[in-house]
């Protein structure tokens, strides 16, 4: 965009903060589990199923309650559903990548299949969260040895202390068929999760 | 001069404790350019909003009219380079005349409409534009123990393709407008988020308020060419 361009941009709308009572009532139950379109189709998404699970925690290691979380990520092989990707064959018909849940305590779970790495990347899933007293935050998760992670370029940018705060831990165990991996996210204090700006950057 | 490209530096919003609890204190980092387009949801188009959910004057079709002002609401969503953001979806909140919201972790105690759940969903045109009715909603007393007020205000949030979006439409001349620690935080950018009155022809709505919303940030013209 060229300098001209941007003077000619409209001012934004401020982000404003989701406040307390995000209707739970808008909650769409298919957002919260990517793995299956219907129980009523045999029809569904392609790849391993995961659960990733964890808390919310404020400044002071206390459950950061009411917060509406949304996650986006690449199918099995890796290709994100965008207008950039429209023709790709690798594209899965069953998984749009999008899902939104809202906790109520601040603890989460989500039902998904583990994402493949596109371009270079490790498998990785984009957290956005919104809560009380805040805008919008966003950053990204990895998960426990996955290939890619020693030289995908968002975890190389972090220090060596930062990089684990974004590090899902493979659990052992599974629920429902499904993977489980944890991840507590901070919003505030010594061990603040990295948060990243895609506003700016 | 040379300026070194940082990430924003969060600012905690005054006298409000869940912004101190919950605030990130350390600046924002920079995405590195390999990994911006992950960063970028697209949202795909949900198909939910059902027959009169954008009248939130009254539960249903047909019902009876919710206690206070009914208003309408409208404007276009547009990024930031006035390209209109089509068949996004607008989720509404807001609270009755009286301040109180139907969520059920909302203690406050104060009277409920049984004619009033304050819940809308509505999803923009081909040019980007909505409407959408309500009651114009009370002021409520958010901080008792310094007793501080919220200002009257409605809750929008807005997802669609790239257009990410949760924002609050504020009333003009409301006298808390100036304490609130979310518009403080705004500064003179506080004016957008202002709805502006118009007279409106619909007999069953008092009067309008126009609130059109540009979405801004990278992300919302990313797929544009
Ligand atoms: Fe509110």
């Amino acid at each position: 965009m060229s300098a001209n361009d941007k003077q000619n941009m409209l001012f934004p709308t401020n982000e404003d903060t989701v406040g307390p009572y995000f209707p739970i009532y808008f909650r769409d139950e298919r957002l919260e589990d990517l793995t299956s379109i219907h129980p009523g189709l045999i029809v569904a998404p392609e790849g391993k199923h995961i659960i990733l699970r964890g808390r919310v925690l404020d400044r002071h290691g206390d459950l950061a309650n009411g917060v509406v979380m949304e996650f986006w990520q690449a199918n099995a092989k890796g290709v994100y559903r965008t207008p950039a990707h429209a023709d790709n064959p690798d594209l899965d018909p069953w998984f749009n990548g999008y899902g939104r849940l809202r906790s109520k305590a601040g603890e989460y779970s989500f039902r998904t299949i583990f994402p493949g790495s596109s371009k270079g990347r490790a498998p990785n899933i984009t957290l956005t969260i919104f809560s009380d007293g805040i805008n919008r935050v966003v950053t990204q998760v990895f998960f426990e040895d996955a290939e890619g992670n020693d030289t995908d370029s968002l975890l190389s940018s972090l220090s060596e202390e930062d990089k684990p705060k974004l590090i899902a831990r493979h659990d052992g165990r599974t629920a429902d068929g499904a993977e489980v991996y944890l991840l507590d996210i901070i919003m505030a204090g010594d061990q603040e999760t990295p948060f990243f700006d895609d506003l700016v950057s | 001069m040379t300026m070194t490209l940082q990430g924003r530096l969060l600012e905690v919003g005054p006298t409000d404790n869940t912004s101190d609890q919950r605030t990130p204190r350390k600046r924002l980092r920079l995405i590195p350019q390999a990994a911006r387009e992950s960063f970028v949801p697209y949202i795909p188009q949900q198909a939910v909003t059902r027959q009169g959910e954008n009248d939130l004057t009254r539960i249903a079709p047909g019902a009876p009219r919710a206690q206070g002002t009914p208003i309408e609401v409208s404007g276009r969503v547009c990024t930031q380079t006035g390209q209109p953001v089509r068949h996004a979806l607008l989720e509404i909140w807001n609270a009755n005349m009286f301040g109180r919201y139907t969520h059920i972790e909302d203690h406050s105690g104060i009277q409920l409409d049984p004619n009033f759940l304050g819940l809308g969903r509505v999803t923009t045109d081909d040019e980007g534009r909505y409407t959408f009715w309500t009651i114009s909603p009370g002021a409520y007393l958010a901080r008792p123990d310094i007793g501080r007020y919220r200002p009257k205000h409605i809750h929008i949030s807005l997802s669609g393709g790239s257009s990410r979006l949760i924002t609050q439409m504020y009333f003009p001349g409301e006298e808390n407008n100036a304490t609130d620690p979310m518009a403080t935080l705004m500064g003179d950018a506080f004016e957008r988020n202002v709805g502006q009155v118009y007279e409106t022809p619909h007999i069953d709505v008092h009067h309008g308020y126009r609130f059109d919303i540009v979405v801004g940030g990278r992300n919302a013209t990313f797929f544009e060419d």
